[in-house]
């Protein structure tokens, strides 16, 4: 509710508004900064950075990790430099599709276009020779990945080890989103106010055309999820979850315990978070951030390697 | 064009559920070309109602409203409502069940027409359970306040049919109140007046 008036209120400005946003050049959204992965994917990609494996290198844990709905590569920085210095796992960054280029870029992409870079890098490190791989997937990116497992992608595919999804959104917890179809139209976009050190690697603005994107694509996931969906044989998903995520509704994680089973009938395992952020896991650029912050990033980070080398 | 093809498909599908509701109306009225007389003593209307909130579930069940002559003349019933997803979405499918328990006031406009504007404003109680002991500190109850703005066919024979749009003034983020309290609902019920007497 109390997102869904000033929601409407800008609506009701939006019909005598613009509907191009004030894009400045130090913005993502301009054009002009670009995610750094698209200059140097060798240095984020890792079929890029190996394409030709040895077979030590080939079974190797390789993570690949996608970050959300208007992020960047940068989500996953923070993971890259814990890992720093290990010669047992490889990390592989991935930018969405439609993301970190520019708002007119975004405003067109669909979440076909989103999910279709995370396919992209698997079926390279596949065809590369790469055999122990799991995904690392923040926000937006879980849903992207659970419609994969529910529309039979990795059947006949070499499977995933292990499905790691932090902060996963199913339900938003702005519901003012369930309307964007109606209300969309008139606003055009939605400006974040967020900080401007996070314009560089966050899109400022979000058209109404992407959150109509996102909002079909949960609404796909929910109803997958409702139907049930099972993992291929030999993986297994965590889903990490903020207990007081301001942006991914805490009741997405009850949607995904309830929805997902391993490929022998079992429940799916779920850790609920002491935390107030949305992907908890990416502190840089954040203010006022605690000790226990840095506790559950640590301890998530540890706990995900610990799982993709076992 | 995955997606353009899905978004096509689901307005059809809405189209397809509008040109319905509007013939089945159309009969409704054809059928019926006189309105409800105004019934001399009480009214208990009993009945089934379904909700579909929109970008979430369909919740299913029962509801009752009452009206007396003393109460503004007929104009004005008081009502309960239960509807739940286990008799909705989550009937044989993963989906969360969420009980709403409602007590309503209704006033109707025209009361002479056969179809007839009504509003009605409720309030109450609402409930997810889980299922499973994991999810025991997020938010799982809240009440429940709602206007509604729609209409009740009400033909010569006494059956009632109210359609209507509703408000939850109070929805839920997962972190103050349950994440599946979305704001906007449509409602449909269809109730009979037990008290009616038969003129013949």
């Amino acid at each position: 509710m109390r997102s869904l008036l000033p929601l409407l209120l800008i609506a009701l400005l939006g019909l005598s508004c613009s509907k191009e946003p004030a894009i400045t050049d130090d913005m993502l959204d301009s054009g002009k900064v670009f995610d750094p992965s698209l200059y140097k994917p060798e240095l984020y990609l890792l079929s890029k950075a190996i394409p030709n494996p040895t077979p030590a290198q080939a079974t190797r844990p390789v993570i690949i990790a996608c970050h959300g709905y208007s992020a960047t590569t940068f989500e996953w920085d923070e993971f890259r430099a814990y890992l720093a210095g290990r010669s047992d796992v490889y990390l592989s960054q991935v930018l969405l599709g439609g993301h970190g280029r520019s708002y007119a870029d975004f405003k067109q992409a669909t979440w076909r276009d989103w999910q279709a870079a995370i396919t992209t890098e698997y079926e390279a490190l596949v065809k590369a020779g790469y055999t122990n791989i799991s995904l690392l997937l923040s926000s937006t990116s879980g849903p992207l990945l659970l419609e994969l497992v529910a529309s039979n992608y990795f059947s006949g595919r070499t499977a995933p080890r292990n499905l790691l999804l932090v902060d996963p959104i199913v339900v938003p917890s702005a519901k003012s989103l369930s309307l964007i179809g109606v209300v969309g139209p008139m606003l055009g976009y939605i400006d974040t106010n967020q900080p401007a050190a996070e314009d560089k690697v966050y899109y400022h603005f979000r058209p109404q055309e992407t959150l109509q994107q996102l909002q079909t694509l949960l609404d796909v996931v929910r109803k997958d999820l409702e139907k049930g969906i099972a993992l291929p044989t030999g993986t297994t998903l965590k889903v990490y979850k903020s207990k007081q995520d301001p942006v991914a509704d805490p009741v997405s994680a009850v949607l995904i315990y309830n929805g997902v089973t391993n490929a022998a009938g079992q429940a799916t395992d779920v850790q609920l978070i002491d935390s107030k952020l949305h992907v908890y896991t990416r502190l840089r650029l954040r203010s006022d951030v605690t000790t226990a912050d840095q506790q559950n990033q640590t301890a998530t980070f540890a706990d995900i390697v610990s799982r993709v080398l076992r | 064009m995955h997606c353009s093809t899905h978004t096509l498909f689901r307005r059809g599908r809405l189209y397809h559920r509008l040109v319905l509701t509007a013939t089945v109306l159309s009969c409704f009225a054809a059928l019926t070309a006189r309105a409800q007389e105004r019934p001399a003593g009480a009214v208990l209307d009993l009945g089934i109602r379904s909700q579909k909130t929109i970008g979430l579930y369909t919740e299913n069940g029962i509801t009752a409203q009452f009206a007396h002559t003393k109460l503004a003349n007929q104009r004005l019933y008081i009502g309960v409502t239960y509807v739940t997803s286990r008799l909705g979405t989550a009937l044989n499918s993963n989906a969360i069940k969420q009980d709403n328990y409602l007590a309503s006031v209704l006033y109707l406009f025209r009361p002479n027409w056969l179809v007839r504007p009504l509003v009605r404003l409720n309030a109450g109680y609402f409930r997810a359970d889980y299922g499973s002991d994991l999810f025991r500190d997020l938010p799982q109850t809240s009440l429940l306040t709602s206007p509604e703005l729609g209409v009740c066919v009400c033909p010569r024979f006494p059956l009632k049919l109210n359609v209507s749009v509703g408000y939850n003034l109070l929805t839920g983020d997962g972190v103050t109140g349950p994440g599946t309290l979305y704001p906007v609902f449509v409602q449909t019920s269809l109730t009979w007046n037990v008290l009616h007497k038969s003129t013949h």
